[in-house]
C-alpha cells in the first residue's frame, strides 16, 4: 500500500476517488490541487462512505459542520438580521489519502437536518457526530450515542453555539446562579 | 540569576521551618501550559518539595489551592466543591492569565473567566504561562503574608 | 450490550498530572471482575468555545488564540492556522521561515515526548524515570526559551512567516543540547526495552493490530506503533519538511512497549532533524506580508503534532475575521481507539493504556467511570494508579 502511494500523484489519487464516488456525485470542484469536493444527496452518505472504505481510499479524518444562516435585510439599512429558523447546515466528511483529500458535502435545512449515521461503517465517527450534533444541530439518525460530548449536561437543548444566530450573550445559556 | 533566586529560596526555607503547607492543584479548563509549569516545580531543577510544599491529592488535607484555567462551565461546580472541602484556614493561588481574567478566552461562551468570580483568591501569578520560578515566588508571597 | 453480572460503578478521575484531579466529564468502563467489557467517553471539561471565539476575532488575534488550544503543542496549532491563512491569501512564507517553523516543531516534539515519557513512567510507578526525563527535558525548554523568549507558548509564527531567527551562538547551543539529549535518550531506550519491571507492564499489553488501528482511526505514534504508515510530515510535507525530509518510524508489535519505542525513536529522528535544519538554514526573509482581509475561500491544513494528525478546516469570507475554523485534534481520534482497546484488558492496565496513547493534557482532564457493580464509588486517579502498581507487584 505504501508503494502504491509513492507512485501516485495527488491528482491520480483524487481521480481514483472520483471514479469510486461517481454514481452519487451531484457536482464536484477542485478548490486546491490536492482537494476534491463532491456534493452528494444526504440519503447517499452511507453508500459513499462504504464505497470509499471498500476501495480502501484513505481514512475519515474529520467531520465538519458548517452554518449557512439566512438573513433578512431591513429596508433602507445595510443591517442584516439572522432568521434563526431558516438557515441550512452543511455537513462535510473529510477523507484523507496521503496528501489527497476528498470532502463529501451535503446541505441540510435546520428544520430537517437529518442524515444517516455512518458509525456502523466507521465506529470512531461517533465522537465527530456527537460534536456536530450539539454544536450545530445536525441530527445523525441511528448514531449510537446521543450524550453531550463537549457541552455541559445542563446546556439548554436546541441552542447550538456554533450557529451564527448564537452570540453567547444570552444569559439563559449559562449555568443558573446557585 | 543566582541572587534573587537565592533570596527567594532563603525566604521559603525560613517559612518551611515554621510550617509545611500542603497544596492541591485544580485545573479549571486551562490549556495545560500553566499546569506543566506547576508540575515542573516538582522536578529536580526547581524541586519545590524540598521547601516542604507538598502537592497531594485530597482537598480535605490541603492548606493551599493552586488553581489554573479560565473556569469552564463544567469546572465551576467542581472548583466550588473542592474549595468547600478544604478545612480552614485555606488559601487560593490563581496561576496564569486565564485564572485572572480569562486570558485569551475572555468572552468565549463556555468560560466564566476570572477565578475570583467563583472562589476568593489570595494571590495571582500572572503569565501565559508563568515560569516555575514565578509560581514558586507566588507561593512564597502567600507564605510571607501569612507570616506577617 | 448486555453485562453478565450486576455492573459495579467505579468513578475514577483521570489526569496524568502528579496530583489527582476530580472533575466532571468521564470515561465509562463496564467491568466484569477484573476485565473491562465496555467503554464510552464524555469529554468537555476543557471546552472553551474556541472555534466560536475565532469567528469574533481577526486572523491575527486568532493566531494567538489557537496557540493556546494546548500548552504542550502550541506551535503546531499556530502553524496549522498560519499555513491555512497563507493558503487562503495565496501567499507562501519564505524558505528560511518554513525551515525555522519545522525546527520549532521538532523542538516541540522533543519536549512533548520527554514530557510524556516521564508522565507515562509515573503512571506505571517508575518515578525515577519521571524525574530524570523531566530534568533532561529542561534542556529543550532552555533551548526553546533561548530562541523564542518563552518556555511555553513560544509564539514563533506570524501570519506569513516567523518572528524569530537563529544566530550562531544559538546554533551552538542547539547542537550541544541535541548531543546531551541524544546520549540521555539511549539510556531511556535501554530502560524501556530491557528493564524487567517495566516490560512486565508494557510488553504484550494494550495490543492494537494494524487493522484495528486503521479502522478505529488512530493517528500519530499510537498508530505507528501498530505498523500504520501515516505521518503527515512524510505523506503530505508542509512548512520546511519538503527540504528536510523525515524518516517514517513504525513498530510492528502494537503493544505498549512499541508505543514507547516509537516515541523514543522519534526523539532520535528529531535530534537529527534539528541538527540538519540549523546546519542548512536557507538564507532570506523571515516573513511575507499577508493582507488584513482574507479573500473568500476554504482550505484544509494538516500538520503532524506530537500526538498525531492535527486537522484544520478554515473558511474565509473576504473580511478580516474567519467564517469558520474547525479544529480536529489528534487526541480525539485516539480516544476512540482506546475505548475499543480497553475491552478485554484488566482494570490494572488502564493507567498505562490510557497514558500510552499520549492523551493531550488539554483534551485529557476528565473523569473515568468504571461500571462494575451496584454502588458508585469515587476513585481518585492516584488510587487507580496505585491499584495498577500493586497488581503487578
Amino acid at each position: 500500500m505504501a508503494n502504491k502511494k509513492k507512485l501516485q500523484t495527488p491528482e491520480e489519487m483524487l481521480q481514483a476517488g472520483k471514479d469510486v464516488l461517481q454514481p452519487w456525485t451531484l457536482s464536484e470542484s477542485t478548490p486546491e490541487v490536492n482537494r476534491l469536493d463532491i456534493a452528494i444527496k444526504a440519503a447517499d452518505i452511507k453508500a459513499c462512505v462504504k464505497a470509499l472504505v471498500d476501495a480502501k481510499w484513505g481514512y475519515l479524518s474529520a467531520i465538519t459542520a458548517l452554518d449557512w444562516p439566512e438573513y433578512a435585510s431591513a429596508e433602507g439599512s445595510s443591517e442584516k438580521t439572522i432568521l434563526p429558523d431558516q438557515g441550512n447546515v452543511e455537513v462535510l466528511y473529510h477523507f484523507c489519502n496521503g496528501p489527497a483529500i476528498i470532502t463529501l458535502r451535503t446541505k441540510l435545512p435546520y428544520a430537517a437536518a437529518g442524515i444517516d449515521s455512518i458509525c456502523d461503517i466507521i465506529p470512531s465517527a461517533t465522537l465527530y457526530e456527537r460534536e456536530a450534533m450539539e454544536l450545530l444541530g445536525v441530527d445523525f439518525i441511528g448514531t449510537p450515542s446521543m450524550e453531550r460530548l463537549l457541552l455541559p449536561d445542563d446546556w439548554l437543548a436546541n441552542v447550538y453555539p456554533l450557529r451564527k444566530a448564537f452570540t453567547g450573550l444570552e444569559k439563559s445559556n449559562k449555568v443558573e446562579e446557585k | 540569576m543566582a541572587d534573587p533566586i537565592q533570596s527567594v529560596i532563603n525566604n521559603v526555607k525560613t517559612w518551611a521551618r515554621i510550617n509545611s503547607p500542603w497544596a492541591i492543584h485544580f485545573n479549571s479548563g486551562s490549556c495545560n501550559g500553566c499546569d506543566i509549569e506547576i508540575l515542573a516545580t516538582l522536578t529536580p531543577r526547581y524541586d519545590v518539595e524540598r521547601f516542604g510544599i507538598k502537592l497531594q491529592g485530597s482537598p480535605r488535607h490541603a492548606d493551599v489551592l493552586i488553581c489554573t484555567g479560565p473556569v469552564s462551565l463544567q469546572a465551576r461546580d467542581r472548583l466550588l466543591r473542592t474549595y468547600e472541602q478544604m478545612p480552614e484556614p485555606k488559601f487560593v493561588i490563581a496561576v496564569g492569565s486565564c485564572a485572572i481574567s480569562g486570558g485569551v478566552f475572555q468572552g468565549c461562551y463556555n468560560v466564566v473567566g476570572d477565578i475570583s468570580e467563583v472562589i476568593p483568591v489570595n494571590v495571582y501569578v500572572p503569565g501565559c504561562p508563568p515560569r516555575p520560578e514565578a509560581i514558586i515566588f507566588g507561593v512564597v508571597q502567600l507564605l510571607k503574608s501569612l507570616q506577617g | 450490550m448486555e453485562t453478565k453480572h450486576e455492573p459495579e460503578k467505579f468513578i475514577v478521575s483521570i489526569g496524568p498530572q502528579h496530583p489527582a484531579l476530580k472533575e466532571p466529564g468521564h470515561f465509562e468502563f463496564t467491568v466484569n471482575g477484573e476485565v473491562v467489557t465496555n467503554a464510552t467517553a464524555r469529554l468537555g471539561f476543557v471546552h472553551r468555545g474556541m472555534e466560536k471565539g475565532c469567528e469574533g476575532r481577526n486572523y491575527v488575534q486568532d493566531l494567538y488564540l489557537m496557540e493556546r488550544v494546548c500548552g504542550i503543542c502550541s506551535h503546531v496549532h499556530a502553524l496549522a492556522f498560519a499555513l491555512g491563512v497563507e493558503k487562503l491569501a495565496g501567499v507562501q512564507a519564505p524558505p528560511r521561515a518554513q525551515a525555522i517553523r519545522s525546527l520549532v516543531s521538532e523542538l516541540e516534539r522533543i519536549h512533548s515526548h520527554l514530557l510524556w515519557l516521564g508522565v507515562a513512567a509515573h503512571e506505571g510507578g517508575f518515578d525515577t524515570l519521571f524525574m530524570f526525563s523531566w530534568r533532561d527535558r529542561e534542556t529543550v525548554m532552555d533551548l526553546l526559551e533561548l530562541i523564542s523568549g518563552n518556555r511555553v507558548n513560544y509564539s514563533a509564527n506570524v501570519l506569513g512567516g516567523v518572528k524569530i531567527d537563529i544566530n550562531d551562538s544559538q546554533r551552538d547551543a542547539l547542537h550541544k543540547g541535541m548531543d546531551f539529549l541524544e546520549e540521555r535518550t539511549h539510556h531511556y531506550m535501554k530502560i524501556v526495552t530491557e528493564d524487567e519491571t517495566f516490560l512486565g507492564r508494557t510488553r504484550n499489553i494494550g495490543l492494537m493490530t494494524k487493522e484495528q488501528a486503521s479502522l478505529l482511526g488512530a493517528v500519530g505514534p499510537t498508530a505507528r506503533a501498530s505498523g500504520v504508515e501515516h505521518d503527515i510530515r512524510v505523506d503530505s510535507p508542509y512548512a520546511g519538511y519538503p527540504d528536510f525530509p523525515v524518516k517514517l518510524i513504525t513498530e510492528p508489535a502494537g503493544d505498549l512497549e512499541a508505543r514507547f519505542v516509537v516515541r523514543i525513536n522519534e526523539l532520535f529522528e528529531s535530534y537529527r532533524l534539528v541538527r540538519e535544519i540549523i546546519d542548512h538554514l536557507p538564507e532570506g526573509e523571515l516573513s511575507v506580508r499577508v493582507p488584513r482581509r482574507i479573500p473568500e475561500g476554504e482550505t484544509v491544513s494538516r500538520v503532524e503534532a506530537p500526538r498525531g494528525e492535527l486537522f484544520y478546516f478554515m473558511k474565509s469570507n473576504g473580511t478580516d475575521q474567519p467564517e469558520r475554523v474547525k479544529v480536529r485534534t489528534p487526541s480525539l481520534c485516539n480516544w476512540a481507539s482506546v475505548l475499543t482497546l480497553a475491552v478485554g484488558h484488566k482494570l490494572a492496565d488502564m493507567p498505562m493504556i490510557l497514558a500510552g496513547i499520549d492523551p493531550c493534557f488539554s483534551c485529557n482532564d476528565r473523569m473515568v467511570t468504571v461500571n462494575r457493580g451496584g454502588n458508585a464509588q469515587d476513585w481518585s486517579w492516584e488510587d487507580l494508579r496505585k491499584y495498577g502498581i500493586a497488581y503487578y507487584k
